[in-house]
């Protein structure tokens, strides 16, 4: 529920300077790397483009490298332009799984789209009132509380990371996943097996729960296979869209997903915004924050050479959000790639500012950021660069969709589903060209917003009077 | 996380406690263990550590057989037996269809 603060992950592009010879001596033998995966920065370009070789190059042969000031721009701007399909792609599909998920759920599960009087204690004011201006108010009412939770949270968070109370906040990160995990996925297999009628005895319930809550800990929290871990953060943030769907009523949960947008907004891109505070701290203390709430698809590998010659894993790890009950913080960052030298002295030198702003940055849950890569030199290390979404925006997406599959209509459904994708892509066009964390609900719930409105208002009556009347167009 | 980064060792130590941990009633963890390392124990040319992950994976497998064949016999029993348990059979279940048995 509440999207905490959330660090605003600086490329660790920001700042660098304009180093571009540095690189580009490093002629290293790189595994052929796939354009999609490069890197949008400079420097960053300069070492994605160190390795790889000219399939990579808008398919220019891998000739020696040319005069390098010019040789960068030209390729920077390749960069700009040929990142983005395969991320768009690796983001797309937890995306659509977990908006799949949700809206099979509530077009299977009753449960969910029942409104059976209960309201979070956020929402207070209820909206089966009398007169629709009564309506009105309560929802503004409660969208207010709710937004101000969240920001309270947010700012708590950031206070927190500030006077460096990391144990509370690793502690709050744990409770929560465990919470989610445990009991939510209780009741959700509950339902389940109340809607297809099957008859369970609490012994394998019990079983089946404990195993999933525990690896799913193990998962987030600590060490696990990557794809594990993806899906158990698809499952979280599906069983929190849901109960956002099941508790929050109509009227509040569209305005509360307008305001988030807005303050999503807000929160990352304003100099006092509290993520971008959060953000600024990170890269002052050049430490990882704290296992967040983001999704990564891949992870990314750093090698130091320097001190002990073993790869150190750097991973991106996703902690689970906040359970219902303290409406979802969404703490923010992950961890960012520890700092590992580089190999030779120009390439520590490039390497550690451009490590040193990685470390440092942070993600917040709305944002999308693209990981970084660093390159040994020396190795044929594949580089898994990864794009990081944070789980708020799944879920919020999902609540989206969820809510417009709800309300009955398969052309609603689908078209909101089309825009949010949209609303993604552009993000993501928007985070290759400024390089910058971005707030990743905006543009999405924007589109969202609209297509569903403007569906369920316009497209819907008239599809259905062109049913009735039998008229194919 | 990807294993091909990890030190030999700290696979084996991973591995390790995935199987450990498994005896916590946790099949599951069983079965990640066994996916994730099988290419790592089976696939993989040798080394030192490959001997005992090859171990830990077999009989994380063995475990979680067993535990296959445990669930599986319940599961058969309570669905075979519930209606006929009576009150006993109601007080087990976590949920109880609607209709006639």
């Amino acid at each position: 529920m509440a999207n905490n603060a959330e660090d605003v992950e600086n490329n660790f592009m920001q700042g660098q300077p304009e180093s571009a010879a540095g690189p580009e001596p490093r002629q290293q033998q790189q595994q052929q790397q796939e354009g999609g995966t490069r890197l949008r920065t400079r420097g960053g370009s300069g070492v994605g483009r160190g390795e790889g070789g000219g399939p990579e190059q808008n398919g220019h042969p891998p000739a020696a490298r040319p005069a390098v000031q010019e040789a960068e721009e030209d390729e920077d701007e390749e960069m700009t332009l040929k990142y983005g399909a395969k991320h768009v792609i690796m983001l797309f599909v937890p995306v659509t799984l977990c908006m799949a998920v949700v809206v099979a759920t509530i077009k299977s599960v009753g449960f969910y789209t029942r409104k059976d009087g209960q309201r979070l204690i956020y929402t207070p004011f209820p909206e089966d009132t009398d007169t629709v201006g009564q309506r009105a108010v309560n929802s503004i009412l409660n969208a207010t509380i709710m937004i101000t939770v969240i920001i309270v949270m947010t700012l708590v968070l950031v206070l927190l990371y500030k006077y460096r109370c990391y144990k509370v906040i690793h502690g709050w990160l744990f409770l929560s996943s465990l919470f989610l995990l445990f009991f939510f996925s209780y009741i959700y297999l509950q339902e389940v097996f109340k809607t297809y009628n099957v008859a369970m005895d609490y012994f394998t319930v019990v079983i089946v729960i404990w195993n999933f809550g525990v690896v799913g800990m193990m998962c987030i929290h600590w060490k696990g296979p990557l794809r594990l871990q993806q899906a158990y953060l698809i499952m979280i943030s599906a069983l929190m869209a849901l109960v956002f769907i099941k508790y929050l009523p109509e009227w509040t949960a569209w305005l509360i997903l307008a305001v988030i947008s807005v303050y999503d907004l807000l929160a990352v891109l304003c100099p006092k915004g509290p993520l971008r505070i959060l953000v600024e701290t990170a890269q002052e203390r050049n430490e990882p924050i704290f296992p967040a709430l983001i999704y990564s698809s891949t992870m990314v590998w750093l090698v130091n050479m320097a001190d002990t010659g073993g790869p150190r894993r750097e991973s991106a790890e996703e902690t689970q959000e906040a359970a219902a009950p303290e409406p979802a913080e969404s703490p923010p960052p992950l961890s960012s790639p520890q700092d590992d030298g580089g190999f030779t002295p120009s390439w520590v030198s490039q390497q550690e500012h451009q490590l040193g702003q990685l470390q440092s940055t942070e993600e917040t849950r709305r944002q999308i950021q693209q990981m970084p890569s660093a390159r040994p030199p020396a190795e044929e290390d594949e580089e898994e660069r990864g794009v990081k979404l944070g789980l708020g925006d799944f879920i919020f997406y999902s609540m989206l969709v969820g809510k417009a599959a709800a309300s009955g209509d398969w052309n609603t459904t689908l078209a909101c589903f089309v825009a949010i994708l949209i609303g993604l892509c552009l993000t993501l066009l928007l985070l290759a060209i400024f390089k910058k964390a971005l707030p990743a609900l905006p543009i999405s719930i924007f589109f969202g917003l609209v297509f569903y409105f403007a569906t369920d208002n316009l497209v819907r009556p008239f599809m259905d009077k062109l049913a009735l009347h039998q008229f194919y167009i | 996380m990807n294993l091909e980064r990890l030190p030999n060792e700290e696979k084996l130590i991973l591995c390790r406690k995935y199987y450990l941990g498994g005896f916590a009633f946790l099949p599951f963890l069983w079965l990640v263990n066994v996916v994730w390392f099988f290419r790592e124990a089976f696939v993989k040319p040798a080394y030192t550590e490959q001997l005992q992950i090859k171990a830990y994976v077999k009989w994380s497998a063995v475990g979680l057989l067993f535990w296959v064949a445990v669930l599986t016999t319940w599961i058969t029993i309570f669905q075979h037996f519930r209606a006929q348990w009576g009150e006993v059979g109601d007080s087990l279940s976590f949920t109880i269809p609607l209709g006639t048995p």
